[in-house]
């Protein structure tokens, strides 16, 4: 055996080796500490109850979001149709995975969006544009003072508008997390921006076991599995 | 300002951007050429094919900026796994053995015995092909890709990573120090076809996913309107078309090489015989 080949040999044996322990340690790590009640988003310590507010839909009509979300996981966003990066990526991830869930569990959640820019966002062009993620997603508006009230009564900053540049452009400052209303009605836990679809794929089943009737807490003790 | 392509978080502009560290290297590869062509002068062999060597270099050199500018290198480092794939695809396929063949034999012949000593084990076939899949594998990986390209060092980092990758993996191909003939013939041929079952692997992992693997292209601002999943699934099947059509390419170019190469040991030997 030549001494190349023989440094060959060593080399492929010792790259081998180096990536043989990698794959052991990330394997080891992988298995431990996985709490199966666990969630991605932001789970808060005290939840708090869904509010009760009416705004209009799409379509001009009042929409009471307390009654009309009762008893389903409730996924509620403010965001703004001109948002150039947040808002889009947010509802795009969202839309993707609840696509790929079952029916019967796709019937069980509701998408709610809150305009953050009322007066740039008509009911046409919300619509419009929750379109292009899922045709189910429900659109709201009202005014901007309504729209404060609502995010204080969830604890959340209210919304800024930036000063227009020469075109009339102006940003949004928003909550970038969406708030996520157990079956049970209260908010449970927030995804902030940088939420994966694999996070989503993970959380949602478990969100919608938080129902009026048993919690997931209870769901795990009595050996309840994942649906 | 930016100096190389790096994930921004930005929403995409069709508007020009200058990347001053991407000429930068385009013009240092082009003045390192230029000071190796000097000191080697040409042989009364190498003279001949000097300018055939010098078109292939320049090509390599263009292949490269063309990825690593805007706006296929922030497009690829920021906004599109597809366009990243495509990067990929150039920077370790296209432009290496282009860049091999550019260089004059003569050059590597003068490369110091300590550079070398370490050159001839990497560069065997085995090694070669091993190294350059790991380094390709590594830099796919998710938490190794996303904290990289969010930054214009990482970003660099993963494209000179690539051309190492690509250097090594057609050395044994290419060939460009004629003492160390690795592989001759149809040999070369069977590592090109190794290389396409090497790559299944990561074409797989990137192919078959239900959800999107990186963070930096999932989380962009969406470019076109293509979903990151559309977007993902594209670059694997880039990486496996367009893979497959550049090693048939360069497969072809061997078998024809290799044909015209023994019709001519035909011709010289009929020539001899009296």
């Amino acid at each position: 055996m030549s001494t190349s080949t023989r440094r060959a040999a060593a080399f492929i044996l010792g790259v081998g080796l180096a990536v043989g322990f990698a794959l052991a340690a990330r394997l080891s790590r992988g298995g431990a500490g996985v709490d199966e009640t666990s969630l991605s988003g932001v789970v808060l310590a005290d939840p708090i109850p869904k509010p009760s507010f009416t705004l209009e839909d799409t379509e001009g009509r009042p929409f009471a979001f307390q009654e009309r979300t009762a008893g389903k996981l409730t996924l509620l966003f403010f965001g703004y149709t001109h948002c150039p990066d947040v808002c889009p990526v947010h509802m795009a991830n969202l839309a993707a995975v609840l696509n790929d869930l079952p029916l019967e569990t796709r019937q069980q959640i509701e998408v709610v969006f809150i305009s953050a820019d009322p007066d740039r966002d008509t009911p046409e062009r919300i619509r419009e544009w929750l379109d292009t993620f899922d045709k189910r997603f429900i659109g709201l508006r009202g005014s901007l003072e309504k729209v404060n009230a609502i995010l204080a009564e969830l604890r959340l900053a209210p919304v800024i508008h930036g000063e227009p540049d020469a075109d009339g452009n102006y940003v949004v400052g928003h909550p970038a997390q969406i708030l996520a209303f157990t079956p049970d009605g209260l908010l449970r836990a927030m995804y902030p921006f940088g939420t994966r679809q694999t996070d989503w794929a993970q959380d949602l089943p478990r969100l919608l076991r938080f129902t009026a009737t048993g919690t997931l807490e209870r769901l795990e003790h009595n050996g309840g599995g994942e649906s | 300002m930016q100096w190389w392509c790096s994930a921004l978080g930005e929403a995409w502009e069709w508007t020009w951007r200058a990347y001053p560290g991407v000429w930068a290297f385009v013009a240092l590869m082009i003045a390192a050429y230029v000071l190796v062509l000097r000191a080697t002068p040409a042989s009364a062999a190498e003279a001949r094919d000097r300018g055939t060597r010098a078109a292939a270099f320049g090509i390599a050199v263009a292949s490269l900026w063309l990825v690593l500018d805007w706006p296929i290198g922030a497009l690829g480092a920021g906004y599109l796994a597809s366009a990243h794939m495509v990067q990929f695809l150039v920077i370790t396929l296209v432009a290496p053995p282009l860049l091999l063949y550019g260089v004059p034999t003569e050059a590597y012949r003068r490369l110091p015995p300590r550079v070398l000593s370490v050159l001839r084990p990497i560069t065997h076939p085995l090694v070669a092909i091993i190294l350059s899949n790991l380094i390709a594998f590594i830099t796919h990986v998710p938490l190794v890709a996303d904290p990289l390209l969010a930054s214009q060092l990482g970003s660099f980092a993963i494209d000179v990573a690539w051309i190492v990758a690509g250097l090594l993996f057609w050395w044994p191909v290419v060939a460009p120090v004629p003492e160390w003939p690795w592989l001759r013939g149809l040999t070369r041929l069977a590592y090109l076809g190794a290389q396409l079952i090497a790559s299944k692997p990561l074409f797989i992992y990137l192919t078959f996913t239900k959800y999107p693997r990186y963070a930096t292209y999932e989380l962009a601002p969406r470019v076109l309107g293509i979903t990151a999943r559309a977007d993902q699934q594209a670059a694997g099947l880039l990486m496996e078309v367009g893979g497959m059509l550049i090693l048939f390419v360069a497969a072809g170019i061997l078998f024809l090489r290799s044909m015209s190469r023994e019709e001519a040991l035909d011709v010289s030997e009929a020539g001899r015989r009296p």
